[in-house]
């Protein structure tokens, strides 16, 4: 449906090139992608069937009215005869049409404005954002679980490549209103979430989400924006230059297009995208009327786990949580491992570390032989029973106590778990 | 009746400052009258100079001579001016040539019968004169090896005001003078002391060359007798020589702070090890007219050992952070104030109780949990923070020292060896980055920067410290002390076992 927007095909082709580098370009795929993204509101289930039905630009075709309907009569006529056409369309391919056609067109109409169109590609030509289709390998298979309510379509800012590993990734969320609690638990979880490999997923917003990105990029690892709003200015701009740091060493993720301010609906149907994404939601904080309780209850809904923090009964800024435990079938989560365990189904072991004492090499054996469970010896009496030297030993020593299978106690150093 | 000029330096710190000095002698009555801000000891110089100039054949006793230092807000002391003034006075009165004068810098102390005496910082004078571009500089004989290595500066040794005068074109009849020399520097003790005289304690050795390779802070915790203060005075040994810059700069501190010992660079490492009735002025300087380097100070490029460190005051230790932190100290007056390079290696030793038998084997403490725990807390958490290394010394065994010679250490000349390359190691490593010693390196290095180990090494070190409530300064000194182990055995980069070895040292602490 290249007819809809005013630039030139070598226009679009420059544009595509920089959007989707080392991708697929369909132009008329892409710009119908883009004319549906701005037409209508992020998770419109009527758009969502048409486009996997029709296919976008198909669908686009029958319903964009690029002409000025002057009266609210004219649009009615229009839509019935939009609605006429699509079902027509259906007909002809054997398909049962969606209902609620007419009612669509009546809430695409008013942004069916060259203008608001054209605007959409200049920012996005002006920007160094990524679009990424269902079709492409990064694209999360995880958001088709959303149905008919799937993005049609992700802006990203940053890298990629982690969407298509979301099944190891989990949603830290929470109240605006940290205490000192959630705070606490939010840098925790994310930089322990960070730590064993595993991306932390949250909306940049004040409170628990900006804790949770910010601990996981202290500790170099993956974490993943997802905003309300356009690339075009991150939100709230308060945590601007945090959203940018994640930018740059996360992803920073969009589904409405470029220009589209955050507005309370689009926050909720961000929350349904945070949900479906990730592989476990965490709730750490949140107040009886919290944001994070809605992105939790589209988590149930999709059947994807949901973990609560649990706080203090007489905090205003648990309460949420304490209902969600309550009402939703959740788990208490006090722990990294029962977040990564959740996720996992609850049955998979935590993944361990890989251990630091290398295995192949004899002298780690040796010296944990020398070891007894009980009786603590020195470095001096270790190495005289190990045949090795003593610096040796100390360090041999060191490597087993970080992989936690000795101990150092007052009295000298002993093996945590059996020798061998 | 006439003005003649000469230059002199007036010195604040290891900085110096050009000053005229200037002399007039007008009609009136006999007066010798000294202008200039002059502390006391400068304001002597009247009595010194009227006296040495009569016993050099040239008496201003019945002349009106004012002599005027100037900048006169600059602060000036000590006795360094007497010759400058004397040649000036004498130049006022036609004895010796204005011109010569006028372009010479002049230092030194006159005795009354005119001999030229030695005077305290003579390296820093004669550099900043050459920075100040003086070409000429005429010193007591007794500070010749110091002026002598400052280039770009022609050094005339004098051993009399006679001589001086003379060398200046002034008509006088030469007299041989004894001249006075200081007292040569006695040998230091910590240089005949060797590694391979301690026996046992390997871990304690081990740490020792580890903190002398990384330049970290060393901190030993023992019951009398285990060997701390021998450890201590080892480490001066396994230090490497100084290199330029730094014996420079070691030698200027010591030509300000020991009259004339300077018989050539100072190559070794400094060793400082002030008892601990020590006041904050003297660890780290001060004084109200001169203000005078202390210990950190004389310890610059070298170690300062604070032997039973719990028992200094509290002001005193705390007066340390500065340095520690910054490698300088500032030291402010009302009127002026001065910096001091003190960038030292701190090697602390404490008993683990006030008893000192706390811990021993077959000893008997008799001090209450309390006042175990409140003496090593007089060590405030900052300075504490700022030692990479605190490793427990235990007293020999019978047995060990029945082992004797099997269980010691290696000589110092093959550790040193050791320690230069591992710091050789590190100083390539950081040479684009303002430093050279991993004990110096800022944690940002470690944590985020080109020296971030590899997720498979760091990430249990990760998870030990979350789950063992260490502190980011704890964890920061284990990456520290790992680079150092690693650069001790020509690796790379630290692997698991330099991690493991770190740990195991951080581990053994006491506290």
């Amino acid at each position: 449906m290249t007819a809809a927007v005013d630039l030139t095909a070598s226009e679009r082709a420059r544009l595509w090139d920089r959007l989707r580098p080392g991708r697929a370009i369909d132009d008329r795929e892409l710009t119908a992608r883009v004319v549906w993204s701005v037409l209508a509101e992020p998770g419109d289930g009527t758009v969502g069937r048409l486009v996997d039905e029709l296919g976008a630009a198909d669908a686009l075709e029958l319903v964009l009215r690029r002409q000025l309907l002057a009266t609210p009569t004219a649009v009615r006529r229009e839509a019935q005869l939009v609605a006429q056409a699509v079902g027509g369309e259906y007909a002809a391919r054997g398909l049962e049409p969606p209902r609620g056609i007419r009612a669509g067109f009546l809430r695409w109409q008013p942004r069916m404005s060259g203008e608001l169109i054209e605007s959409v590609f200049r920012m996005a030509a002006a920007s160094s954002a990524v679009l990424l289709l269902p079709s492409d390998v990064e694209w999360p298979q995880a958001a088709a679980d959303l149905g008919e309510n799937a993005p049609l379509l992700l802006w990203c800012l940053g890298d990629v490549a982690p969407l298509a590993e979301l099944d190891r990734s989990a949603a830290l969320v929470g109240t605006r209103a940290a205490t000192g609690y959630g705070s606490h638990v939010a840098t925790e979880f994310a930089a322990g979430l960070a730590a064993r490999g595993w991306a932390v997923v949250s909306g940049g917003a004040y409170g628990i989400d900006a804790t949770a990105h910010r601990a996981a990029l202290a500790a170099r690892g993956r974490t993943i924006a997802v905003m309300a709003g356009g690339l075009h200015a991150f939100y709230p701009s308060g945590n601007s230059e945090l959203i940018a740091r994640v930018a740059r060493t996360g992803l920073v993720v969009a589904e409405v297009p470029f220009g589209t301010p955050p507005t309370p609906f689009r926050f909720l149907s961000r929350n349904r995208l945070i949900a479906a994404l990730t592989g476990v939601t965490v709730v750490i904080e949140a107040g009886l009327r919290s944001g994070s309780i809605n992105t939790a209850n589209h988590a149930s809904e999709l059947g994807r786990p949901l973990g609560v923090v649990p706080g203090p009964i007489t905090s205003p800024s648990s309460a949420g949580c304490h209902a969600l435990l309550r009402d939703r079938p959740s788990s208490v989560v006090t722990s990294v491992d029962e977040i990564i365990a959740l996720a996992q189904g609850g049955v998979a072991p935590p993944d361990p570390l890989a251990p630091l004492a290398d295995p192949d090499d004899p002298r780690y054996g040796r010296v944990r032989s020398a070891l007894s469970r009980r009786a603590p010896r020195s470095v001096a009496e270790i190495a005289a029973r190990s045949g090795l030297a003593a610096g040796e030993t100390a360090a041999l020593l060191g490597v087993l106590l970080l992989d936690g299978t000795v101990r150092k106690t007052d009295a000298g150093w002993v093996s945590v778990r059996d020798a061998g | 009746m006439g003005v003649a000029r000469t230059l002199s330096v007036a010195l604040q710190g290891l900085s110096g400052a050009l000053v005229d000095v200037e002399a007039s002698i007008s009609s009136g009555l006999p007066l010798f009258k000294l202008i200039g801000l002059p502390d006391t000891s400068l304001a002597e110089a009247a009595h010194r100079v009227l006296s040495a100039a009569s016993n050099s054949g040239c008496s201003l006793a019945q002349s009106r001579v004012t002599a005027n230092l100037s900048p006169a807000v600059l602060p000036k002391h000590g006795s360094a001016f007497d010759l400058g003034i004397a040649l000036a006075a004498m130049a006022a009165a036609g004895r010796v040539s204005p011109q010569s004068i006028a372009t010479t810098m002049h230092l030194g102390e006159l005795g009354l019968d005119g001999r030229v005496r030695p005077v305290l910082g003579v390296l820093p004078a004669v550099h900043a004169a050459v920075a100040s571009g003086v070409r000429r500089v005429m010193v007591p004989i007794g500070n010749l090896a110091e002026a002598a290595l400052v280039p770009g500066i022609e050094a005339i040794p004098v051993a009399s005001l006679r001589e001086a005068a003379i060398r200046h074109g002034g008509d006088f009849t030469p007299i041989a003078v004894e001249p006075v020399l200081a007292a040569p520097a006695a040998a230091r003790a910590v240089d005949e002391a060797d590694l391979s005289d301690v026996i046992g304690n390997e871990a304690a050795v081990r740490a020792l060359v580890v903190a002398a390779a990384g330049g970290h802070h060393l901190f030993l915790l023992g019951p009398p007798g285990a060997g701390k203060t021998m450890l201590a005075e080892r480490m001066p040994g396994i230090l490497p020589d100084l290199g330029e810059q730094a014996a420079l700069e070691a030698t200027s501190i010591r030509s300000l702070t020991e009259l004339g010992s300077v018989a050539g660079l100072v190559t070794r490492p400094p060793y400082e090890a002030p008892h601990h009735t020590a006041s904050a002025a003297a660890l780290v300087g001060g004084g109200s007219g001169r203000i005078r380097p202390g210990a950190a100070v004389r310890a610059t490029h070298g170690v300062l050992f604070l032997d039973e460190a719990p028992e200094f005051q509290a002001v005193a230790l705390d007066a340390l952070r500065q340095p520690l932190e910054s490698g300088r100290i500032t030291i402010s007056r009302a009127n002026h104030q001065a910096e001091f390079p003190a960038r030292f290696q701190l090697v602390l030793a404490a008993n683990p109780c006030p008893c000192g038998q706390f811990g021993v084997s077959d000893g008997d403490c008799s001090c209450t949990p309390g006042r175990r725990r409140l003496y090593l807390s007089r060590l405030s958490g900052p300075l504490m923070d700022r030692i990479d290394l605190q490793i427990p010394v235990d007293r020999l065994s019978p047995a060990q020292l029945r082992r004797g010679d099997d269980a010691r250490g290696r000589p110092s000349a093959e550790v040193r060896e050791l320690v230069t390359q591992a710091r050789g190691a590190a100083r390539e490593r950081f040479a684009t980055l303002g430093w050279e010693l991993n004990g110096h390196t800022p944690s940002r290095w470690l944590t985020d920067g080109p020296g971030r180990l590899p997720r498979r090494i760091i990430a249990p070190l990760e998870n030990y410290y979350q789950s063992h409530g260490m502190t980011m300064r704890g964890y920061i000194r284990v990456l520290r002390v790992a680079w150092t182990l690693a650069d001790l055995d020509g690796v790379a980069t630290p692997g698991a076992e330099h991690l493991g070895a770190a740990i195991a040292l951080r581990e053994g602490r006491p506290a």
